[in-house]
């Protein structure tokens, strides 16, 4: 028998969107007690991509986006805004470890939920802040999503075609990114209040924690001067070392040579053995002057090759390679779905499909999905009843005031 | 001596072994908030160290960008790992450590006799933190990859660049980060528990699953739905969210429902705000094309960085993309103390990031990256013990 690393640790989720239901589903994933707070004017924006009609019943509930990214979480409605509702927050906070919020820099603070005050609760709660810019600053109060956030951080500008404008990544990065490091800050918090006995306040400022994604690239600057010229799918030094095209509508194989030794087996699988000795390219110098003439002899190669075939034939003479995998085909790949990578999810209303399962594989604590994403408002009974001891009637007053509810209203994320 | 860094992560030792970026970073993190990381680096050095640019332009093994960046608040030792010589000192380091870190291909370590299971009967609660491309077992275990193969393998890559184009890698090592940064949370878990528990743990970090599960509504739109949206759209998501040229340089809108008012606003065009065609989310989806020709009008006669603050007093979500100078000189990060300069004998003064996180309760450091092997006498000899002659021996058969 073994316990989730997280077991007994209960987590008041406030967060929405990405960034912090990210790091939320790292933690409920390894067994933490996630408790996700909307409310009915207040619910999770992911929960209206739904990619359905709204007219679908109970769609909210039915988004695949939230419903892959809140598995493993409880999920109440609480309306925070309410005293009642405050009220009731802070009897929670009482008894949990753990509060996180990814809101803007003020809204804790107009809620009377200030670190002091969820402390004086609880001198043991762990307070975890994921702001934009940080709580401090001329631009505090700038917004930034996701997406801004890695044009804020320096990412974008190191990201191109050779020749071309900065690019963004293809998924709004910066969140995922915050939501990490954010699990990160909250396990290292565990292990403090072990010793002091004390919570404290973590702030992941999501600009800065996607700066240190790319904290050689400052220290380099620092150096040189000099702003780094984007390259494409090119190395600094490595050579060939690109993305080719292969048989089929968009497809891609990846190549990355280190050595000559990488270099003469490349050239061997292709059926080209002798390029390997061809002047142009036979050094590592040489090779890396001459890459366009390499990438063209290269792609002559690929281009009649299936991406999942080639990269298996480079593999086997030990040269790095790989397919550029789709959404789809990652669902499909035969090498996550020999690891047991996805699991079959039921879901009380949106139905059974599978999901990308935790990927912190602890050899000691296997970790599974062991709750689907939660309805909306579907443990109110266990938060308000079990948790805060609430009668059936106080339960209907708080209903009956708009402090809870069962449906949200849907004209506030339209 | 062990880390003074008055955190209380400093009874927490960690071992690095050389391994790339991605456990380079995990270390990394680890040191910042005060746990005692060494890295175990091979005689020869760790091969980051290889990696330019270089201070004073000569290529250097002590003051090479990225060594000295992910180096920092470390202590080095040199060990061959290979000799059975080097294996028997390194279990002794184990029998004071709290957690190893390494990237090597899955069973080397076993292969060397110093695996998990055989650490685990030396140091009941170890934690072992592998960090691979591809994980410890099946069929790609053993698939060899550089960042730029990696970020192909876990769907974030197909999403990257022009949809008439080949994909794109993004900037840095991204693959190698993210897996890093997943490493150090799981790791940093895994210890605590160990903590708690005294349950070893053989944390197992796959990069591919890593990015797997970061890839926003694409997969699960297709797990969910059988939906395939994960055609590239390059820098322009809609009219309200994408990168746009400016006059002098590039913004990124991130526009939200309840922007649209202001946005239309910022544009000169209060007309578009109840305009039928643009009314709401799914009737700008519809006229996306028209909207997205507004827009890059409109932008393309924008100064980034006035827009950028005007936007902000209106909390209106528009940045402008940032060069490495942009960083260095803004106002916000210069106002938060972010950037620190820190001394290195060989490198000089150079500017390095600052924390990626602030915990009240536990400060943060970037001390200098470590020179090679600079801390072999006081590990092996002050505080394991090893005479100064037997030091000597070990270094001269190339163990140390």
């Amino acid at each position: 028998m073994f316990r989730l690393p997280l077991y007994g640790v209960r987590i008041l989720d406030l967060t929405m969107a990405w960034a912090g239901p990210y790091a939320t589903r790292l933690l409920g994933d390894m067994g933490a007690e996630v408790i996700k707070v909307e409310a009915v004017n207040n619910w999770d924006l992911l929960r209206s991509f739904t990619g359905q009609p709204p007219t679908v019943e109970r769609v909210w509930d039915k988004s695949p986006y939230f419903n892959h990214v809140n598995r493993d979480k409880y999920g109440c409605v609480l309306d925070l805004s309410q005293e009642k509702g405050r009220e009731l927050f802070l009897r929670l906070a009482a008894i949990s470890d753990v509060v996180i919020e990814n809101f803007r820099a003020e809204v804790m603070e107009n809620l009377g939920l200030t670190y002091e005050t969820l402390s004086a609760a609880n001198p043991q709660l762990i307070v975890v802040s994921m702001p934009g810019h940080g709580s401090t600053g001329p631009e505090r109060d700038f917004i930034a999503y996701g997406t801004n956030v890695e044009q804020l951080s320096g990412l974008c500008h190191l990201t191109g075609y050779e020749g071309g404008p900065p690019q963004k990544t293809g998924i709004s990065y910066g969140d995922p990114m915050a939501g990490i490091a954010a699990a990160g800050a909250i396990a290292l918090a565990l292990w403090d209040r072990r010793r002091s006995g004390r919570g404290q306040y973590v702030e992941v400022a999501q600009r800065e924690n996607l700066i240190n994604m790319i904290g050689e690239q400052v220290v380099a600057y620092s150096m040189t001067g000099r702003e780094p010229a984007r390259r494409g799918n090119r190395d600094s030094s490595m050579a060939p070392h690109g993305c080719y095209p292969c048989r089929g509508e968009d497809q891609w194989l990846t190549i990355a040579c280190e050595d000559d030794a990488q270099f003469a087996a490349l050239c061997q699988a292709m059926g080209r053995p002798e390029l390997a000795s061809d002047a142009r390219f036979a050094d590592v110098v040489s090779r890396y002057r001459n890459q366009d003439a390499l990438d063209g002899e290269i792609a002559a190669w690929t281009r009649v090759q299936s991406k999942e075939e080639a990269a298996e034939a480079l593999q086997a003479a030990g040269v790095p390679a790989s397919p550029v995998l789709s959404a789809p085909e990652v669902f499909e790949d035969p090498h996550l779905r020999a690891r047991g990578f996805f699991e079959t999810v039921a879901h009380s209303v949106a139905g059974v499909w599978e999901v990308e399962g935790p990927h912190w594989r602890f050899s000691e604590a296997p970790a599974h999905i062991r709750l689907p994403a939660p309805a909306f408002g579907e443990h109110n009974g266990y938060v308000f009843r079990e948790l805060l001891g609430l009668s059936e009637d106080e339960v209907a007053r708080l209903e009956a005031e708009g402090v809870t509810g069962a449906t949200p209203n849907w004209a506030v994320h339209e | 001596m062990p880390s003074e860094s008055g955190s209380s992560l400093e009874d927490l030792r960690v071992l690095e072994l050389t391994g790339g970026v991605a456990a380079g970073y995990c270390g990394k993190l680890f040191a910042g908030y005060g746990a005692d990381v060494i890295k175990v680096e091979p005689p020869s050095g760790d091969p980051l160290r290889r990696r330019g640019p270089f201070a004073a332009e000569w290529p250097h093994r002590e003051t090479g960008a990225t060594w000295l960046y992910l180096g920092t608040r470390k202590r080095s030792v040199t060990l061959d790992l290979l000799q059975p010589s080097g294996q028997r000192l390194f279990r002794r380091m184990v029998e004071e450590a709290n957690v190893i870190v390494e990237s090597f291909p899955p069973g080397h370590l076993d292969s060397l006799g110093i695996g998990f299971e055989a650490l685990r009967a030396i140091k009941r609660r170890i934690v072992v933190v592998s960090i691979t491309p591809y994980g410890q077992s099946g069929p790609k275990a053993g698939w060899r990859a550089t960042n730029l193969t990696s970020f192909a393998s876990g769907g974030q890559m197909s999403l990257t660049g022009e949809p008439d184009r080949e994909p794109l890698v993004n900037g840095g090592s991204q693959a190698e980060y993210q897996a890093g940064m997943q490493a150090f949370a799981a790791a940093a878990l895994a210890a605590h528990q160990a903590d708690v528990t005294e349950v070893p743990q053989h944390v197992d970090i796959s990069a591919q699953e890593c990015m797997a599960s970061a890839l926003e509504l694409y997969l699960p739109w297709w797990a969910y739905l059988k939906r395939d949206i994960s055609k590239r759209r390059g820098n322009v998501m809609s009219g309200m969210v994408g990168v746009f040229p400016a006059a002098d340089g590039h913004i990124g809108l991130h526009i939200m429902p309840r922007n649209w008012p202001w946005f239309a606003r910022a544009m000169g065009r209060e007309e578009l705000i109840d305009d039928p065609k643009f009314r709401d989310n799914y009737t700008r989806l519809q006229n996306n094309d028209e909207l997205e020709a507004i827009v890059y009008a409109w932008a393309a006669g924008q100064s980034a960085k006035e827009l950028y603050r005007q936007a902000g007093a209106a909390r209106a979500p528009i940045a402008f993309v940032h060069t490495l100078a942009d960083l260095l000189e803004s106002e916000q990060l210069r106002a938060r103390g972010y950037f620190h300069e820190v001394e290195h004998p060989q490198a000089g003064s150079l500017t390095y990031p600052g924390p990626p996180f602030r915990m009240s309760e536990m400060e943060w450091g970037a001390d200098r990256a470590p020179l090679l092997g600079e801390h072999n006498r006081e590990l092996y000899c002050e505080e394991m013990g090893l005479s100064g002659r037997e030091l000597s021996h070990l270094r001269a058969a190339g163990v140390v």
